[in-house]
């Protein structure tokens, strides 16, 4: 018994020094005069070249009689700016042989192309044009929100359990801007002035609220003079940026609700507070979700799908972010199967790793399954540049994009026995029925 | 000139002294390209004739095996689908592992494993990939192939069948196959109903005999190992791996059409017509012509920008997107140009295809046009190559396809090399407007007459077999509604049978997506009752006692309308046809069509409540194979329910339909379970509880 137990002391402790010596991405990073911070990741394997920018806003930041900024901004700022017309934006990007894209979060905005490692400084003076004038205008304003009508109406509107996450949102969050989604409302973008646009643009769209993330076939030095030629007389915003210090107050009592929606099954969601990324417990709670449904093996998919056969679907998603976010668990049952059924099959598994520690061996299975996905994720030049910027952003660390995996590796078993019990409770959560229109007005 | 000069030399001077100016008003040139290089990976081969390709990338921790089968296009007949089954099934358990037990060793290690008909793929962590090899090597040499799993395979492949047998683009993806190669190809085959029936666990076991041999393979290993560390690895575990010999197969060469002609494929319920313009090219894979063939098609229909996306959808704004292929094949490629289009804009849609066709053929294309293609071409080049996969894979098509050694080390120079007579050549030898299957999925009544102006228009139904519509699908003169009702009762047993029928009870198993429904009707011309049921559990029922009624669904109440229940008296009918003009349902000629190969008239039935159906009675048999019931959805869109009688069986005298299949939005098949007629009925079957 002593030898066992000593071995597999031995074996964690190998464990752990086998994490410290991993490959590391190296990176360098500096500040700018005007309040820009810059990251460079130089790899020279392919002449490809990842060029991003990250501005901390997000629907977060937004007036909550404004929603739907900070994602409208993100179609908005494709318009062009003075030295480039209209439509042409995509344009030079194509015309290089290089692809672009965006998107926003709660809490940040993200830009970036891939461009040939020739036109780095094709990248960095499309960005630069974006970050110092962009184009403004009521014709832009009007052609994007036509574009940003139809991307709600395909997906979102259109598209069955869309409305999912506005659905949990305005029920979970009484205070904090959360409970809002990032596409915001269409009413507010068609009252909203030209002038509210150029201020929420003059307010975020400023040097000390951005980050430049660069990956890919770059001299560093050389990535630097030019970040600098295109980036350093942009002048500062000299206001701070404001962010919102709202705290949700705490849920004392269980949220319950049934919504009915063009579906054709229905649907079970429970949504748990869980706390802002980067905590010891939301770690915990991420490898919940492992040991919840990462793979055919896991308990959820194992037990409700194949053995029980009450769900064709269910899965566990953290929804991770800077304030305190929301722990999601989704469930379809099988065709003609009541969602109470589902829900009650859902609890009776939470209500296991409640009362069970998980055995040593699914614990290993976890910890393994996670490690794999967090190398996997620094497989590309875009992932490795967005991470790097994230990191930045969220924790003013981009160094975590490679020791990170340490802290979900702390996690112990009672950790995740622990969570389960803080905040997998019925009072700390919101519970949804999706059901068919059909059913509507039944009592 | 003098004053250009000045202006130079101002600006030189700005330029030494003023070293943060920079000139945003213009775009900055790029930088001298950088060469591309491409890896050469370390190969070597086993005795037993496994070829293994190891492309070393010490970037991140991990490690890929990707094993593939050079074998010849194999023609499955009558079985089409087996060879896909036979790979999937050898994820599904091993001579020593259940399904369960894999599931939980690859998830263990956190690894990705899966196999498929012409080869697996695996990948983890370096630290992991031994025992990743076990597992699959294990799936490798001793699938068990298990009974049950070959069934759950053929009932998911059924539901997906059932799906996609009225999607339009499946159609279309299926009917293009037949015209471009015929139903005696490779390529021309699909997966049916039938063929999924005629699967047995023998032929999936037999193709897994026959061609998983390493003499035929090819193994890519990619990422953190050393050729050393690979060669010792992969002795060990796949030297023992026989070979034995592997049967080749040749086919005859498909040939483009002699004219342009329109193959239409009526679909009555379409709102958009899917329009491909197609034929087969032969174009062998590393043929010197690939690369300008690929610079051509990126120009016609390869991108946002390419021409046919700015004509049919910038300019006139006929569908969300067009575009164009052509593919090289070691046996025979394709060209296709393809678009969904509105009903409306069909024949304008094509003309701009075919003009389009034309147009590049006569003019070639613009030195601008040219520029913007090889950019494109050059550019997604140099990022697949980021992923290490990339070079496995190159240097597997050099050996696999014969290509030059330096084939794709030169292959950007040879792009950037295509010239704009290049182009226009390969515009000449590969586009064929005057020899393409113009291929329409839509609605026949409303776009059929415009297509003439194309070529032929020739009728073929979902499984590609041509027919003639003129002598199939026309209710004769002098036929009326009636006239088809009354055959049709004639048919399942008679009036006077018929009319001796007090009461039915049918009881139907159904099957949705895996999932058992009982679906339970009682009947006795006053009163009716329909159950759903679902492992035991009451899912919907509908319970009418002959003047009121009850739907619950999921033990909930679901309110009546009262237009709704001015049809449950003729719900209540045994046999409705037998007296549809007291019932108050009126009846007309709707047309006939072709139903699975066989001519069925068309009757519309208008309900007292104002709702319609479409009912289709078998021109020989006289027998109902069809119906089509129109709803209008809860946001005003229209949802179709269509209902297909495959067979009837007689009961007491009586047809009763026995198997049927239900598309409500999902597919669903039914199959008659019992069937009584005249049976003593409790007094309280239709009491409303």
């Amino acid at each position: 018994m002593m030898r066992k137990q000593f071995l597999a002391i031995c074996l964690f402790l190998i464990g752990l020094t086998t994490y410290a010596q991993e490959r590391e991405i190296e990176f360098t990073e500096f500040d700018m005069d005007n309040g820009i911070h810059v990251i460079l990741h130089q790899d020279n394997s392919t002449p490809i070249v990842v060029v991003s920018v990250m501005y901390h806003v997000g629907s977060k930041n937004e007036n909550p009689e404004r929603t739907g900024f900070a994602h409208f901004f993100e179609h908005l700022l494709f318009e062009g700016s003075e030295n480039i017309d209209r439509g042409e934006f995509d344009k030079y990007i194509t015309n290089a042989g290089g692809v672009n894209n965006a998107n926003t979060s709660n809490d940040r905005t993200y830009y970036y192309e891939v461009l040939p490692s020739n036109q780095l400084e094709l990248g960095l003076w499309l960005e630069s044009e974006r970050l110092m004038h962009a184009k403004i205008d009521t014709v832009g304003v009007e052609t994007q929100r036509e574009v940003v009508k139809e991307e709600k109406r395909q997906r979102i509107d259109n598209q069955p359990y869309g409305s999912i996450l506005a659905e949990i949102a305005k029920r979970a969050y009484k205070e904090h801007p959360y409970r809002w989604t990032t596409i915001g409302s269409l009413d507010h973008l068609n009252a909203a002035t030209l002038d509210e646009f150029m201020n929420f643009y003059e307010t975020f769209y400023v040097p000390e609220n951005a980050t430049i993330s660069i990956a890919g076939d770059i001299d560093t030095e050389e990535a630097k003079e030019l970040v600098k030629k295109y980036f350093a007389d942009i002048p500062k915003g000299g206001n701070e940026v404001p962010r919102p210090d709202i705290v949700e107050p705490e849920q004392k009592e269980e949220v319950r609700d049934t919504v009915y929606d063009n579906i054709q099954l229905p649907a079970v969601i429970q949504a748990y507070h869980m706390p802002a990324q980067g905590v010891e417990d939301s770690y915990a709670l991420e490898m919940l979700s492992t040991v919840l449904s990462g793979g055919q093996s896991a308990r959820l998919y194992k037990s409700l799908v194949d053995e029980q056969q009450k769900a064709l679907q269910v899965v566990a998603i953290p929804f991770s972010s800077e304030d305190p976010g929301l722990y999601l668990l989704f469930g379809l049952p099988t065709i003609g199967g009541s969602v109470k059924e589902l829900e009650e099959a859902m609890d009776a598994e939470i209500q296991k790793l409640k009362d069970e520690l998980i055995s040593e061996r699914e614990f290993q299975k976890v910890r393994n399954q996670v490690e794999n996905d967090f190398v996997s994720g620094n497989s590309s030049m875009t992932g490795i540049a967005e991470s790097l910027a994230n990191y930045h952003v969220y924790y003013g660390d981009a160094a975590l994009i490679n020791d990170e995996i340490e802290r979900y590796m702390k996690v112990t078993r009672e950790d995740i026995q622990r969570v389960a019990k803080k905040y997998l409770t019925e009072e700390n959560r919101v519970v949804l029925y999706y059901l068919p229109k059909s059913q509507e007005n039944n009592q | 000139m003098k004053l250009r000069l000045i202006y130079l030399m101002l600006f030189a001077l700005i330029g030494t002294t003023a070293v943060a100016q920079v000139d945003r008003t213009e775009a900055p040139e790029p930088a001298e390209p950088k060469e591309i290089n491409i890896a050469k990976p370390y190969t070597f081969e086993l005795k037993n004739g496994l070829k293994v390709y190891v492309v070393e990338n010490h970037k991140l921790p991990r490690v890929a095996f990707s094993l593939s089968l050079d074998r010849d296009p194999i023609l499955e007949g009558d079985k089409a689908g087996y060879v896909s089954f036979a790979g999937q099934l050898m994820m599904r358990g091993t001579e020593s592992r259940t399904k369960a037990q894999l599931d939980e060793e690859i998830d263990f290690i956190g690894a990705n494993l899966s196999a498929f008909s012409t080869g697996m793929f695996g990948s983890s962590l370096t630290k992991h990939k031994d025992k990743l090899l076990d597992l699959m090597t294990d799936v490798l040499y001793n699938p068990a192939f298990p009974e049950e799993e070959l069934e759950k395979l053929k009932k998911q492949t059924l539901s997906g069948l059932a799906a996609s047998k009225d999607d339009p683009n499946s159609i279309a993806s299926d009917v293009r196959g037949v015209l471009n190669y015929s139903l005696d190809h490779p390529y021309g085959e699909f997966t049916t109903e039938e063929s999924v029936e005629n699967i047995t666990l023998e032929d999936c076991k037999k193709y897994y005999q026959t061609y998983f041999k390493p003499n035929i393979a090819y193994l890519a290993i990619v990422g953190d190992i050393t050729p050393k560390e690979a060669k010792k690895l992969i002795k060990s575990k796949f030297s023992s791996w026989e070979a034995n010999e592997v049967p080749s197969f040749e086919y005859e060469t498909p040939k483009a059409p002699e004219e342009t002609y329109v193959a239409l494929v009526d679909r009555e319920a379409s709102v958009q017509s899917v329009i491909n313009v197609t034929y087969p090219v032969e174009l062998e894979i590393g043929d010197a012509d690939v690369i300008k063939a690929r610079v051509l098609n990126q120009i016609l229909g390869g991108g946002f920008s390419s021409r046919l996306m700015q004509n049919l959808r910038e300019d006139k704004a006929y569908t969300y997107g067009a575009r164009s292929s052509l593919s090289s094949d070691e046996l025979i490629g394709n060209f296709t140009a393809s678009a969904s289009v509105r009903n409306e804009v069909t024949d304008s849609a094509i003309t701009e295809f075919m003009a389009e066709l034309i147009k590049i053929k006569e003019e070639g294309v613009t030195q601008k046009e040219l520029d913007a293609a090889k950019a494109s071409i050059i550019g997604s080049f140099a990022r697949s190559l980021e992923s290490p996969q990339t070079v496995a894979s190159f240097a597997i098509n050099t050996a696999k396809y014969n290509l030059p050694e330096d084939y794709y080390t030169n292959y950007l120079k040879n792009v950037n090399a295509v010239t704009l007579e290049d182009v226009k050549a390969m515009a000449q030898k590969y586009i064929k407007p005057g020899h393409a299957n113009i291929l329409v999925v839509g609605k026949g009544a409303d776009i059929a007459a415009s297509l003439g102006k194309f070529g032929e228009v020739k009728y073929f139904d979902r499984y590609g077999v041509q027919y003639d519509p003129n002598d199939r699908v026309k209710i004769p003169e002098g036929i009326t509604a009636q006239n088809i009702i009354d055959k049709y009762v004639e048919a399942i047993g008679g009036k006077e049978a018929l009319e001796g029928v007090i009461n039915i009870k049918t009881v139907y198993e159904a099957s949705v997506q895996g999932q058992k429904l009982t679906l339970t009707s009682v009947k006795n011309n006053k009163a009716s009752k329909q159950a759903i049921t679902m492992m035991g559990m009451n899912f919907m029922s509908t319970v009418y006692d002959g003047s009121d009624v009850k739907i619950t669904q999921q033990g909930q109440n679901v309110p009546v309308g009262e237009e709704d229940k001015k049809d449950l008296p003729i719900d209540a009918q045994v046999t409705p046809e037998l007296n549809y003009d007291k019932l108050g349902v009126t009846i007309e000629l709707a047309g006939a069509q072709n139903i699975n190969g066989k001519t069925a008239y068309g009757v519309k039935v208008t309900m007292p409540s104002g709702k319609t159906s479409t009912q289709y009675f078998d021109a020989e048999s006289g027998l109902k194979v069809k119906s089509v019931v129109t709803n209008e959805g809860p946001n005003g869109q229209s949802m179709t329910s269509t209902t297909e009688i495959k067979s009837y069986k007689e009961v007491d005298g009586i047809k009763v339909p026995e198997k049927m299949n239900i598309n409500q939005g999902f597919p669903m098949t039914a199959e008659l379970k019992s069937a009584e007629v005249n049976a003593d009925l409790d007094e309280d079957t239709f009491k409303i509880k």
